[in-house]
């Protein structure tokens, strides 16, 4: 069995409740990500709606409310009801799987394997031969933080961001990948690109991606 | 039907925010003063969250069709009416001006608001700034009743002091760095945009630690980047971000501190 995530309370100004967990940074990640799911299910069902948004992030998660309805002090004592005991998930295997065919010919690629000493084959070999998970959505709208890389992948952001960088191309840094939703400036490596658009606020949900989704890229033939 | 005979630099259509999507990554967007929008919107006789024009500083000109009403607030601007034409000719104080016609602006909801959000191109009159040429529909979204109008926050009477809360990383600052940050006057770099106003002033020299993960951010939020040169983040800002929230603007204050320009001096207070 695993520990109980230690969490603590906090504010972000006066419209929002901050909860923060402690421990392993993925593990705390897949608690916040569970909490957050079930906040946004339980805040759906509401009316009228005290909590306007949930916004999660990697180890902690802020949730925004409607002062004229609620007060702080109501949203602290129900996020550490909903803490209380919390223990690390664990990988969910029940978790949306998305699949997405990527051409790796990233203007970045040659020098990643510079970086990393392998040639680009074999970064590619690397990229798709495990499944990553989102652990927060964050930077533009629909982008998402998909981790973990490899460590045999991990590099640096590049020292000069680029101004523009198109929509559709997949990125590494640290030890993250992810998708550019919308054509954004940008410093992470860029290793190849993909006809998918994790965003349109046409569509509902406008993003393809939630926290927690399951992500696998296969290499489309060039 | 209102026509822009010749656009400012920079307007766009805003009304008080795009809620519910900030877990996408979807900035909330809306009026830089919403306190000044809802005056506007009053004034013409509509709901405070009606999309209006949010009109940054520079001179343009309106054609209205008859009939409509207006509504203004926000900086102090002199504006003139001449039979159909309305011009917008300087900006003495204050960096937004708010029009709110009866009825509203009729463009289509995007995520559950009208509000323009440049960067990724949605929202407001298809999703860009607006310019000359463009013709705009009034909306039949306003009761026509009369509205009780918020009291005004006349950007000639903004003293320049902000009420700010310490925000979820202050604790990473030592107590002479934190007190500096509290008693300095600071001057609003030309580094201003709807996403955020940098600040300039005395460095605030602190070591964030380098594995500081990325966490919730909001608008009012000032960051401290590495370089000690504070940003205060504006509704078009992003959702997570990775510098420590030193402090956070109280909401009541953000938009009289969007109304202040480049050049012009700020300073924080505890409540």
């Amino acid at each position: 069995m695993s520990d109980a995530l230690q969490a603590t309370i906090g504010s972000l100004g006066d419209r929002a409740v901050l909860l923060t967990l402690h421990g392993d940074r993925e593990g705390c990640n897949r608690g916040i990500v569970r909490l957050s799911a079930i906040l946004s299910a339980e805040c759906r069902e509401e009316s009228p709606r005290t909590i306007v948004d949930v916004v999660p992030a990697l180890v902690s998660l802020a949730v925004f409310f409607d002062p004229r309805l609620v007060s702080a002090r109501t949203i602290e004592r129900r996020l550490l009801a909903l803490a209380d005991g919390l223990t690390d998930p664990g990988p969910d295997s029940a978790a949306r799987l998305h699949v997405i065919p990527v051409w790796y010919d990233g203007p970045d690629l040659a020098e990643v394997a510079r970086l990393v000493r392998l040639d680009p084959d074999e970064i590619v070999r690397r990229h798709t031969d495990r499944e990553y998970r989102v652990r927060f959505l964050g930077f533009a709208p629909g982008f998402a933080y998909l981790g973990p890389l490899p460590p045999s992948l991990v590099v640096p952001r590049r020292s000069e961001p680029r101004r523009r960088v198109p929509a559709g191309s997949v990125a590494i840094a640290g030890d993250q990948t992810a998708v550019y939703p919308l054509d954004t400036p940008g410093g992470w490596q860029l290793i190849g690109r993909t006809t998918l658009r994790p965003f349109d606020p046409s569509r509902s949900p406008p993003s393809q991606f939630a926290a927690g989704d399951r992500v696998r890229f296969v290499r489309v033939a060039s | 039907m209102i026509t822009l005979l010749r656009a400012p630099p920079f307007a766009a259509i805003q009304d008080l925010g795009r809620f519910g999507h900030r877990g996408s990554a979807v900035p909330v967007s809306g009026a830089m003063d919403p306190g000044s929008l809802a005056r506007a919107n009053a004034l013409a006789g509509n709901d405070p969250n009606l999309a209006a024009m949010e009109w940054g500083i520079g001179a343009g000109q309106l054609r209205l069709a008859p009939g409509v009403v207006v509504g203004l607030a926000g900086a102090d601007a002199s504006v003139r009416r001449e039979g159909d034409v309305l011009n917008v000719v300087e900006f003495q104080a204050g960096a937004w001006l708010y029009i709110a016609f009866r009825g509203g602006i009729d463009v289509p909801l995007v995520l559950g608001s009208r509000s323009t959000y440049l960067p990724a191109g949605f929202g407001g009159f298809e999703g860009r700034l607006l310019r000359t040429g463009d013709v705009l529909r009034v909306g039949a979204g306003g009761s026509g009743a009369k509205q009780p109008v918020p009291d005004s926050s006349l950007s000639r009477l903004n003293p320049g002091t902000f009420t700010v809360v310490p925000g979820p990383d202050r604790p990473l600052l030592d107590e002479p760095t934190w007190r500096r940050f509290l008693a300095a006057e600071w001057i609003v770099s030309r580094a201003v945009s709807r996403a955020g106003y940098r600040l300039e002033g005395p460095l605030l020299p602190f070591e964030a630690p380098d594995d500081l993960p990325s966490a919730p951010v909001c608008p009012g939020t000032v960051q401290l980047p590495p370089g000690g040169r504070p940003i205060v983040l504006m509704p078009d800002g992003p959702t997570v971000g990775g510098y420590p929230r030193i402090a956070v603007v109280v909401s009541g204050d953000l938009g009289r501190f969007a109304q202040r320009r480049p050049g012009e001096s700020v300073r924080f207070s505890l409540p």
